[in-house]
């Protein structure tokens, strides 16, 4: 489905601060893969999602996306395929409209947005149902302006837009991370039924360890630009919240801390 | 009789003024980028008008041509700044400043013999020379008001007409797809990208509309001045933001009223102060002087209400 060869990632290249991130990444995501990314801070999963996404394009080595090279393609034109939520909740939606004229937008995706009416009202009904599957009450705000809703509320919106035309993959990044406790619950069971109901293959990454074991079939840890662990199916299953505080505890040992 | 006089001056001025105001809306206001581009682009919109007119050709297609090169020049704006990644205010100064050879190039190409670039007047409008007041319901209104003491009516009429025909396509716009797109093009790029849509191009129409607004109201400037001067375009760029200013800031919390409803208040405001300054004796060389110091106060207080708005609305996120 998503094949990442060979990949090098370098940043401020030819200068004394050079950093080599990724030497020779790979990666395969297999279809319907929902794959839980952890690791420390700067072990390079930002990065990773935005090669993926095509926010930045590798120094070498090539991504394939349902057998097509997209290693050239900019970002917009990759956004056919794929559906991003970002960390910060005002990234995924327009502040200054209001959450029908997003919608309108989003379900737009794909086609022409050429001179015809921008809100179709026979779809209004439509939104306000996806909204309400997101039990924030939204569906009676269809006509405030984004900006004054919560980051909560912000977020669900953006998954709900993210998943709403037909994309093959679901790029989350720290997407509960600026939400509290209970928000980020409410998140994170309506990323799962998006991604369960939808069939989509999805690459989450996140900092909080509970939704990295309890959702998702594969995870994977990342530390200074690799993959140090890859675990999928049973094996993942298996492991325990505590299984990977000890392995974090590890790398900071080794780290030297 | 005399106030009636001065009424007159500052509506028409207003309702030129307010054309430009609105392209301002959708390059500074909806796109964020702040286009220099107008104080070339105004006067094209002039050279173009000029030409079809002292031509005798039609002054309404002219009107249309002027529009579509104050287009075509935004859209360079918009190429240079989204392809060649050149900073809004140097493509504004890059195409304006070009514009000037292109201005007396195109007068010179179409005016044959009779133009001289030592002059500040590069086209004037001769007594017979057909303009849009001619061309226009000539029949219809009447050239002047007589019973209200000589008011010109007819030339109020058109710039009435040309303005609110430029309003209402550009609100009917703003409500398709791809004026939606360009509002969210000024307010988030990365959404604009989800939508695999290209923001650049957005950004590119905008300021092409942005641009063919200031054109035609370039046009239009050319009727109050019985041609096309040189230094038509110079002010245009504190023209346009302090009348757009003036307007989103007096009505800003008024809700049922459309921006470019605002924006095209805000210019016959603008206009009207001007007016009274000038009714109160201060010689007109300070005019543009006069014009910058509105400006700041306008900003002041647009920024102090801005902020408590601003401030009202963290409080509620
Ligand atoms: N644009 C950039 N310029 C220079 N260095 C960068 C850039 N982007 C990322 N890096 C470096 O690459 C490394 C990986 O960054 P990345 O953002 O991918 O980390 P991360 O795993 O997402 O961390 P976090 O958990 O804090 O979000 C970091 O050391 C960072 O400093
Ligand atoms: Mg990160």
């Amino acid at each position: 489905m998503l094949k990442l060869n060979n990949i090098y990632t370098s940043f401020a290249k030819g200068t004394v601060d050079e950093m080599k991130l990724f030497e020779d990444f790979n990666l395969t995501v297999n279809k319907g893969d929902f794959i839980s990314i952890v690791g420390s801070n700067g072990s390079g999963k930002t990065t990773l999602l935005n090669l993926i996404c095509g926010t930045l394009t590798p120094d070498s080595g090539s991504i394939v996306l349902k057998d097509k090279d997209i290693t050239a393609l900019p970002e917009y034109k990759r956004s056919r395929y794929i559906g991003r939520v970002f960390q910060d909740p005002k990234a995924g939606t327009c502040s200054e409209l209001t959450v029908l004229e997003n919608f309108a937008l989003a379900d737009n995706k794909n086609k022409c947005y050429a001179l015809g009416r921008a809100i179709n009202k026979k779809r209004i009904d439509y939104y306000k149902s996806l909204l309400a599957e997101c039990n924030m009450g939204l569906e009676d705000r269809i006509n405030t302006p984004i900006g004054s809703l919560s980051g909560g509320q912000r977020q669900a919106i953006a998954l709900v837009l993210a998943g709403m035309t037909k994309v093959d993959l679901l790029i989350l990044d720290e997407h509960t991370a600026a939400l509290d406790p209970k928000a980020a619950e409410t998140i994170m069971e309506l990323t799962h039924r998006l991604v369960s109901e939808k069939g989509l293959t999805a690459v989450m990454v996140t900092h909080n360890l509970r939704f990295a074991t309890d959702y998702g079939n594969r995870i994977i840890m990342m530390h200074g630009g690799r993959a140090i662990l890859d675990k999928a199916g049973a094996e993942k299953d298996a492991l325990q919240v505590t299984d990977l505080l000890g392995i974090f505890n590890e790398i900071s040992i080794e780290c030297g801390n | 009789m005399e106030i009636l006089g001065s009424v007159e001056v500052f509506l028409e001025m207003g309702l030129i003024f307010s054309i430009l105001a609105m392209g301002y809306y959708v390059s500074y206001t909806i796109l964020d980028f702040p286009d220099l581009t107008v104080e070339g682009t105004y006067l094209t919109g002039a050279v173009v008008f000029g030409l079809f007119v002292a031509n005798g050709l039609n002054p309404w297609l002219g009107l249309i041509c002027a529009f579509v090169s104050g287009c075509i020049f935004g859209a360079v704006t918009g190429l240079l700044h989204v392809k060649l990644g050149i900073r809004p205010l140097l493509c504004g100064i890059l195409v304006s400043t070009g514009l000037i050879t292109v201005n007396l190039v195109g007068v010179t190409a179409g005016l044959a013999g009779d133009f001289k670039a030592e002059t500040t007047s590069i086209i004037s409008f001769g007594r017979d020379t057909a303009t849009l007041q001619d061309a226009f319901l000539g029949d219809l209104i009447p050239i002047r008001l007589k019973s209200l003491g000589n008011i010109p009516l007819r030339m109020l009429v058109i710039f009435l007409v040309v303005a609110v025909v430029c309003k209402i396509l550009l609100d009917l716009y703003l409500k398709t797809k791809n004026g939606l797109l360009l509002r969210a093009t000024g307010n988030n790029q990365q959404f604009v990208k989800m939508l695999g849509v290209d923001p650049g191009r957005s950004k590119i129409i905008g300021l092409a509309i942005g641009n063919g607004f200031a054109a035609v109201s370039g046009a239009l400037y050319t009727h109050t001045a019985d041609g096309v001067n040189q230094s038509m375009g110079i002010g245009m760029v504190v023209i346009g933001l302090a009348s757009l200013i003036i307007g989103t800031s007096l009505f800003g919390k008024v809700k049922f009223m459309a921006p470019t409803t605002k924006v095209m208040l805000g210019a016959i405001i603008y206009q009207a102060c001007l007016v009274v300054v000038q009714k109160l004796g201060i010689p007109s060389a300070y005019n543009k002087l006069i014009m910058a110091v509105i400006f700041t106060l306008v900003l002041v207080l647009g920024f102090k209400a801005k902020r408590k708005n601003g401030g009202v609305k963290n409080a509620k996120a």
